[in-house]
């Protein structure tokens, strides 16, 4: 018998195809479960539900399903970092962390302790190996590209692990889903942070961990015209939830969220999407990370992105110490968001980040 | 594919079966109907209920069907808010079906002393006679431990309770079939019992509920079950518990015979094959066929899964175990320390293993752990 693949599956339809693709192709898979969040019975958690569904895909292709708890792993690995980040009124991306410390460490672990060759997830992103170096690359569908998630792994999580959706748009892991009968084929995608749930439940949330500081809310002139419930709440760019309608100032224009003045506990908004106090063409950046063994040789072509999903942009780096770096937009950026990641390209090639300091 | 969570569940009984099957396609009849097939379905229901009060000892009319041992056990926990004495005392080991109804009986003014174990599971009689207090109105103390086989001194255990005129309930879930058992011997006032643990279907189970003993409904409608349970009979299940009991008790001294041998043979093979071995439980008071053994450095979790791929199934001493691996509740009360407890596996025997099996458990074993 060979070393098997093992598949992390969610219940959702993406790491359900892995399974099913690598099957297809003549490896021995096993699927894991991994459940890392343990909420109250009262709690928002739909871990048993999505069980289910990776029971019933399991099933159906007669792979072995195992359960496994991370949630120790979470917790302290993800979960306090992001309660901190909060704290500090910045804006963390759990994911990417739940990637570096869950998926491609304890889950890869434990895999590799159950004997397996490699795992499996269902990202959409490649892996291209040559030399025994190995390259994260986007994913070929360019509306689910998730190489941003996975800028914190390195070459040994790289090596170990396989992404055979990437290699296939959305549209067509739905289909074959569909095709070969899985239940889950029509299963919405998840969205917002894996263990609040809906973007609603979010404040209630927060308010569990971290003790609220209402404060004031001013504009860029330092006029003052609103509340604030706790800078917490709010993140940089937001629009939504400030409580002051387009019909405060002078135009009919939405006001946006500019800059968080911990200091002073001051919330300052800006009217208008094209305010330039939303844009900055600078920022800085720490926690470094390449995927490479070694740091890229060559940055021209560089291109990055502050969040997911967003465009590549041209930038420049402009200076580079093994632990931080600062970077030049060709083009000025909305809400540049402490806590965030900014990650850079080289074509298709993912080449690593870190996470947003400061900007100006 | 060798089988060895009999703690677990067990396989329905052949005889069992052909039972079920027969009451299930021919007599359909609802027990409450005064017609002729309400009749027999009624006939059914108390032949089983006969069958199973003459095996342990009872009056027909102190059993009570139910839908599990955790119902059981929840029928009895549940009265007690109905009660005036409010304090239960309990074990340390006890299942969920009887700890975290407890836990959730708090509103209702439960509260619960919790009796600790010694290193082989079992509860001191000392411990008990001290936890009792003026409001103490329930013991209830499991019979044999799911995860380690221990046997409680229940006839101790229930002379104190009793001289206290306290009324006492045992889980005996992991008891019937496996020790012999018998209220005239064990004059508790409660026990609870799940036919899939001896052979029988899932999904049925019944009460033994002393004649003088109060019990409350919690399921309320048609007045079945002498108005402690309401709903439609489960008749095919009642006929097939009602078999699998008159089995249990028929061969019971062969049965445990058969056990034990397996078990000597086991254990003498694993202490050849991993000389590391601890086997938890009590040497003496102790349940033929249930082995709970911890692997110095494994992961009960990853054996599992190795087991599993061979098609060997045995199940872990911890509660859901997985991953970052709970240690298991039981083994942890024991004073097994955290790295043995997750290190551990329950083998639990049944009438249908081999001495063949064993042995190639034991020869798995040797090939899935480290030395």
């Amino acid at each position: 018998m060979g070393k098997p693949i093992i598949v992390g599956i969610s219940g959702g339809v993406d790491s359900s195809v892995t399974a099913l693709l690598l099957q297809q192709q003549g490896y021995d898979v096993e699927c894991v479960f991994m459940k890392n969040w343990e909420g109250n019975d009262d709690e928002n958690c739909t871990a048993e539900e999505d069980y289910k569904d990776a029971l019933a895909v399991c099933d159906h292709l007669n792979l072995p399903l195992r359960s496994v708890n991370f949630a120790k792993e979470y917790w302290d690995g993800v979960f306090q970092y992001f309660i901190d980040e909060y704290a500090k009124g910045r804006t963390p991306n759990p994911d990417v962390l739940c990637n570096r410390e869950v998926k491609f460490k304890a889950f890869l672990d434990y895999s590799i302790e159950l004997g397996a060759d490699k795992i499996a997830t269902g990202h959409y992103a490649r892996i291209d190996e040559s030399n025994g170096q190995f390259k994260l690359l986007k994913g070929l569908d360019p509306g689910k590209d998730q190489s941003y998630f996975l800028y914190l792994l390195g070459q040994k999580a790289l090596s170990k692990s396989m992404f055979p959706i990437g290699e296939i748009e959305k549209i067509n892991v739905r289909k074959l889903a569909q095709d070969s009968g899985l239940i889950n084929h029509a299963k919405k995608d998840s969205t917002g942070v894996c263990f609040i749930g809906e973007q609603k439940f979010f404040k209630d949330f927060l308010k569990k961990y971290i003790p609220t500081k209402p404060g004031k809310m001013k504009t860029i002139n330092g006029q003052v015209c609103g509340e604030h419930d706790g800078l917490m709440y709010y993140t940089m760019g937001q629009r939504k939830g400030l409580g002051i309608g387009g019909g405060y100032g002078e135009k009919e224009a939405p006001w946006f969220v500019a800059e968080k003045d911990l200091d002073q506990n001051t919330l300052i908004v800006a009217q208008g999407h094209d305010h330039p106090a939303l844009f900055h063409q600078h920022l800085s950046a720490d926690q470094i990370h390449w995927t490479g063994a070694t740091p890229p040789d060559d940055f021209e072509g560089l291109y990055a992105k502050i969040r997911y999903r967003q465009s590549d942009q041209k930038c420049e780096i402009t200076e580079l110490t093994s632990d931080s770096f600062s970077v030049k937009f060709d083009q000025p950026q909305f809400a540049i968001t402490p806590g965030q990641s900014i990650v850079f390209y080289l074509g298709d090639e993912c080449l690593g980040g870190g996470i947003i300091k400061g900007r100006n | 594919m060798p089988y060895f969570d009999h703690s677990a569940t067990t396989p329905i009984h052949p005889d069992v079966l052909k039972k079920m099957n027969e009451v299930s396609s021919t007599h359909y009849g609802n027990p409450s109907s005064t017609h002729s097939s309400g009749r027999k379905s009624k006939s059914i229901i108390e032949d089983a209920r006969r069958q199973i009060a003459s095996a342990i000892g009872a009056n027909a009319s102190e059993i009570i069907f139910t839908g599990s041992g955790t119902e059981g056990n929840n029928l009895v926990m549940w009265s007690l808010t109905q009660s005036d004495k409010k304090h239960v005392i309990t074990s340390a080991v006890e299942h969920p079906a009887v700890l975290k109804v407890l836990q959730k009986l708090a509103p209702y003014g439960i509260t619960y002393s919790v009796l600790p174990v010694n290193g082989h599971g079992r509860v001191n009689n000392e411990n008990l006679q001290n936890a009792i207090q003026p409001n103490t109105g329930l013991i209830s103390i499991m019979m044999v431990n799911n995860e380690v086989g221990s046997i409680q001194p229940i006839k101790t255990l229930l002379e104190t309770a009793h001289s206290a005129g306290i009324p006492f309930h045992s889980d005996t879930v992991q008891a019937l079939g496996k020790i012999p058992l018998s209220v005239k011997e064990i004059e508790a006032d409660y026990l609870s019992f799940s036919a899939h643990k001896f052979y029988g279907p899932k999904g049925v189970g019944f009460l033994y509920k002393r004649k003088s003993a109060q019990l409350n409904s919690l399921i309320i409608g048609g007045g079945q079950e002498s108005n402690l349970r309401a709903g439609t009979e489960n008749v095919p299940g009642i006929a097939g518990l009602g078999e699998a009991v008159r089995l249990a008790s028929k061969n019971l001294s062969k049965r445990m015979h058969h056990l034990e041998e397996l078990e000597a043979v086991l254990l003498k093979n694993l202490k050849i094959v991993c000389p590391h071995v601890k086997i938890n439980g009590c040497p003496k008071h102790h349940i033929p066929g249930v082995i709970s053994v911890s692997f110095p450095g494994e992961k009960s979790d990853i054996l599992l899964a190795k087991l599993d791929r061979k098609g060997i199934e045995v199940s872990s001493g911890s509660a859901c175990g997985a991953g970052s691996v709970k240690p298991s509740e039981v083994l942890k009360a024991m004073g097994i320390p955290d790295n043995q407890n997750i290190s551990t596996l329950r083998i639990s025997l049944g009438r249908g293993n081999t001495e063949e099996e064993v042995l190639g458990l034991a020869q798995v074993l040797d090939s899935i752990t480290h030395g």
